[in-house]
């Protein structure tokens, strides 16, 4: 290839040239909180609220942290996801893996509440009701994960396959803080074990299906 | 040329607004830093290929470089996925068995190889001499097998897993 070639090139690229609105992270955020919305909107309207809420009264305080260990991952990841549609070397996409390991409560304080009550553990293990729960918490991040798709395949990720495990665990966040306000379970091994499944199954989805589609 | 940091994030917003002007003076800067950029990754008979990739690239995602952020490290991560981009293609290439055109041994392709050295530095000395005598030094296969004591097989081998693992080096970067 020549120089002369580059300046034809540089000529064609400038000639081409067309106003452009650039993509800001706010907006990107505006949409995912919006499918979010619209995908946990719609399950809690087919499926309805879990029955304290329903009543208006408060979640007990266990569910309670674990819905907003799951928040907080969920807008961990889903920052961070936004953050790799727009590059740049040196920036630091690690937030939702401080996020993750704060998440790790979650099965830990399942373990101690387990290993104390085993009728308790047993009965949260259940997978009768347990994979209808992890089935629901997974259609419900689909509209999440669809948003940061359609982020990043606008944008311009350069590591795909972290932008995989972002995007799935996002989207399993998600679904899992959707099916908080759904699932009516105060048991915390259920909620660990079959809510976590969420997030996991949704990871490792986002890992295998994402990383070839947005490549440019 | 105005390379500096200010000067090159003012073109771009203009590019974003349709300044042909500008943004032709933008390419032509990029141009200059992408081969200095590259000189040192790559062999220089590659560095105009990869200029000329990163451009279209550049071109086609205008959109994602936000005005409040700096313009270099987005030019930077446009190029090195590029870069790493020519690596992937280069490891599935040395799948198929086929080799590059052999470097020749001016003072410019010894400054391409310098940040290529720390890389290969941290590869199982199989890999990274299978990788110096093919991809760099334009050996042929069966001659690399020769020079290595290994199989041909094996030097193939030996190319794709150093090639992925200096992609991972270099995406971790």
């Amino acid at each position: 290839m020549t120089d002369v070639s580059i300046d034809d090139l540089i000529d064609g690229l400038a000639d081409d040239l067309k106003p452009i609105r650039p993509r800001r992270l706010l907006r990107g955020g505006a949409w995912t909180a919006a499918a979010w919305l619209i995908g946990g909107g719609t399950l809690l309207w087919l499926l309805g609220m879990r029955h304290d809420l329903a009543h208006g009264a408060s979640m007990a305080p266990m569910p309670m942290f674990a819905f907003w260990l799951i928040v907080a991952l969920g807008l961990a990841a889903t920052w961070s996801a936004l953050r790799m549609g727009l590059p740049g070397v040196g920036r630091d996409y690690s937030g939702w893996r401080w996020a993750g390991l704060a998440a790790l409560a979650l099965p830990l304080t399942a373990l101690v509440v387990g290993l104390g009550d085993t009728h308790a553990a047993m009965h949260g293990m259940d997978p009768h009701g347990g994979m209808r729960c992890t089935l629901d918490g997974l259609v419900a991040g689909l509209g999440v994960g669809a948003a940061l798709f359609a982020w990043l395949k606008g944008g311009a990720p350069t590591s795909l396959e972290r932008a995989g495990w972002v995007v799935g665990v996002a989207a399993g966040a998600a679904g899992a803080a959707v099916l908080a306000l759904h699932c009516s379970s105060d048991n915390m091994v259920h909620i660990a074990l079959w809510h976590g499944l969420v997030v996991i199954l949704s990871a490792i989805a986002g890992r295998l299906i994402l990383p070839p589609l947005p490549r440019w | 040329m105005s390379l500096d940091e200010p000067s090159l994030a003012r073109l771009m917003a203009a590019s974003q607004r349709g300044d042909r002007a500008a943004y032709r003076a933008l390419l032509g800067d990029c141009r200059t830093w992408l081969a200095r950029y590259f000189a040192r990754r790559i062999a220089p008979h590659q560095v105009d290929d990869l200029i000329q990739e990163t451009l279209v690239s550049m071109h086609r995602k205008l959109a994602t470089w936000d005005s409040d952020r700096a313009f270099l490290p987005w030019l930077a991560a446009i190029a090195r996925y590029r870069w790493i981009d020519m690596l992937r293609r280069q490891r599935d290439e040395a799948e198929l068995g086929d080799n590059d055109a052999a470097v020749g041994a001016e003072d410019e392709a010894v400054h391409a190889r310098l940040s290529l050295d720390h890389l290969l530095a941290l590869l199982p000395p199989k890999q990274a001499q299978a990788i110096t005598l093919v991809k760099i030094e334009g050996a042929s296969i069966a001659e690399a097998s020769r020079i290595c004591g290994q199989s041909e097989s094996l030097v193939k081998v030996n190319i794709h897993r150093g090639l992925k693992k200096l992609s991972q080096y270099i995406e971790s970067e």
